[in-house]
């Protein structure tokens, strides 16, 4: 679906934003880009959608080069959420998205109603303007805009934030459905939990460079130290005990009366990432 | 086709919900009002009040335009009343004017008007040339005017409200996603503008020139009209995607008013004439407009270097749009 090689970018100012990026997009596929604030994420993105030009190294989606492949064609197939939830403040949501739709053929649209439902919209809000939205509703709107035209490629941007626990959760479903149907997304975030519980890979970037990608599990065991970390009674005493993860192969290996947990010594995609960058994702 | 004509109407709620056509409606019934109750009206008053001061009558020739005042002290209090008024003392036998000081320029002019008024008129009337009445002729200058205030004014400052609004709710970057070709985004706010631009000359010209000879006119004014309409509302365009907030780029606004409008003003329609004044663009595009509504011809060098200018600027109005589709949140 989206193959990269040697992707660099630089902005005016002769700052390079991207150093040479290579990684491939499979169909299907949830693909986490994972860095923080100036990383080079949105520009990646903002190549991918073409937004940006002027860009070096090859990118290709749809199996097109993408220099050649920002056609009509090509924007019917993908879908955008943006950062921030960009809408006409004036209109209503309905208006909004009867108006982003206007631009797709008739036959690849969603029917907005049901999109605002599943997306659990309230609905005394349809006819009101934009401009009444909590944060959260405006960001239901903007992911039924980018799932509206049935886009076969989806580029999430940051998708959970501004929503509460609940509508995160529900957000995650939907982008899980997406997959389920077959969409390849390709998911910008800061958010660990999102690419952890979503992604099938995921690539870290810093300054500019991709310097891990792998599954989210095969990133944690690569690094994992295999202790666990063992919370017990033993003659009405509370203790702890951490050992290799092997020895348990053989149960306990010391006295107990009563094992109260057991705590793999699992990194976190978050550890991960301090441990390849050096730099927190916030 | 089918994009545009979303696009196009997307502008018009817009521009409605900034009530930028009721503004429009508001300012054509004030021109309207201003023209046919004030302006015609003015241009038909005396230019100076003349007193005259002869308790002996010794002039003959008098003409009604002229007040007769019974002492010298009150020819005197006339004068300070009204300061550009002229008085004639002729209480020895000759007649001497008598004024409140303005530049010398301006007394000769005074003093020569008084003294014709005591002339016959048949001495006094000059061979006319040209067809149009002096009403007619205040009419014509005064919609020129009005008209070309308004698309520089009121139409610029319309469209660069209406993208200076988008820009705010950032919906610029989600039509760089759009499957709609980019230029259309600007074309669609140019046809509306150029639309409600026209509809506004053809009415504030019939409404003021009169309908008969404002039909003859309007060709050649809705000529005029789009050239301006269209370099306003890409100027417009551009200063709203190249200055940060509405703020902004009403200070600059001040500026090009200024700088830009009071020497072009003052060059077509004073004496007042600047060596350089063929160099500035307005002049040219104002005096295309007044030549619209005068009949004269305009040179073909005018119109190619017009649709050059608009073209330059549609090339440049994108390019800023391209780099504001880019920019970060």
């Amino acid at each position: 679906m989206i193959e990269v090689k040697n992707l660099t970018f630089s902005y005016k100012k002769g700052r390079q934003a991207l150093h040479g990026l290579n990684f491939t997009v499979e169909d299907g596929e949830i693909f986490g880009f994972l860095g923080p604030n100036g990383s080079g994420k949105s520009t990646t993105q903002k190549i991918l959608t073409g937004i940006l030009k002027r860009h070096g190294g090859d990118a290709s989606l749809f199996g097109q080069d993408i220099s050649a492949a920002h056609s009509r064609e090509f924007f019917q197939k993908i879908g955008v959420l943006f950062e921030f939830p960009y809408l006409y403040a004036n209109l209503s949501a309905i208006d909004n998205l009867n108006y982003f739709s206007s631009f797709y053929p008739k036959e690849q649209r969603r029917d907005i109603g049901e999109l605002l439902e599943m997306l659990e919209f309230k609905p005394d809000f349809l006819k009101k303007p934009v401009s009444s939205y909590s944060k959260g509703m405006r960001q239901r709107v903007s992911m039924a805009r980018a799932l509206l035209s049935n886009p076969r490629l989806l580029f999430l941007d940051e998708p959970t934030s501004g929503l509460d626990p609940s509508g995160a959760v529900l957000f995650r479903n939907i982008i899980e459905q997406e997959r389920q149907k077959g969409t390849t997304v390709f998911l910008t975030t800061h958010n660990m939990m999102d690419a952890d519980l979503l992604c099938d890979r995921v690539a870290f970037i810093s300054d500019g460079n991709i310097v891990a990608l792998d599954t989210p599990r095969h990133l944690k065991e690569k690094n994992s130290n295999r202790r666990v970390i063992i919370d017990y009674l033993y003659q009405g005493r509370r203790e702890a005990t951490t050992i290799e993860a092997p020895a348990l192969e053989t149960g306990i290996p010391f006295a107990h009366d009563e094992v109260i947990s057991i705590h793999s010594q699992e990194p976190t995609l978050e550890d991960m990432f301090i441990q390849y960058t050096g730099r927190r994702l916030t | 086709m089918k994009g545009f004509y979303s696009l196009l109407k997307k502008d018009i709620r817009l521009m409605a919900a900034g009530k930028f056509f009721v503004m429009s409606l508001i300012f054509l019934i004030l021109y309207t009002l201003y023209v046919n109750f004030g302006y015609v009206r003015f241009m038909n008053m005396q230019i100076y009040s003349v007193y005259l001061y002869d308790p002996a009558g010794t002039q003959k020739t008098v003409s009604p335009l002229i007040h007769s005042v019974s002492s010298r002290k009150e020819l005197d209090a006339a004068l300070l009343r009204d300061t550009s008024s002229v008085g004639m003392d002729a209480s020895t036998g000759e007649v001497k004017i008598v004024l409140y000081d303005a530049t010398e320029q301006t007394n000769l002019h005074r003093a020569d008007y008084a003294l014709s008024l005591l002339r016959s008129s048949a001495s006094r009337s000059p061979e006319i040339i040209g067809t149009n009445t002096p009403e007619q002729k205040a009419r014509k200058e005064i919609t020129c005017e009005l008209l070309f205030f308004e698309l520089t004014a009121v139409g610029f400052l319309g469209i660069a409200a209406v993208l200076f609004k988008e820009k705010g709710m950032g919906v610029i970057r989600v039509h760089a996603i759009l499957p709609v070709q980019k230029k259309l985004f600007l074309l669609s706010k140019l046809v509306v503008f150029l639309l409600s631009d026209l509809c506004f000359a053809v009415l504030l010209t019939l409404l003021n020139t009169g309908f008969s000879d404002g039909v003859v006119l309007l060709p050649a004014v809705l000529l005029q009209t789009a050239v301006l309409s269209l370099i306003m509302a890409l100027a417009g365009l551009l200063c709203a995607l190249l200055l940060k907030g509405f703020r902004q780029f009403t200070l600059a606004y001040l500026v090009i008013a200024v700088f830009a409008a009071t020497p072009v003003f003052l060059s077509a329609n004073t004496p007042v004439k600047f060596d350089w004044i063929n160099l500035h663009p307005f002049y040219h595009i104002y005096m295309g407009l007044k030549n619209a509504y005068f009949e004269t011809t305009v040179s073909p060098a005018y119109y190619i270097s017009s649709a050059c200018a608009i073209a330059l600027l549609f090339f440049v109005v994108q390019l800023a749009f391209h780099r504001e589709m880019e920019k970060e949140g």
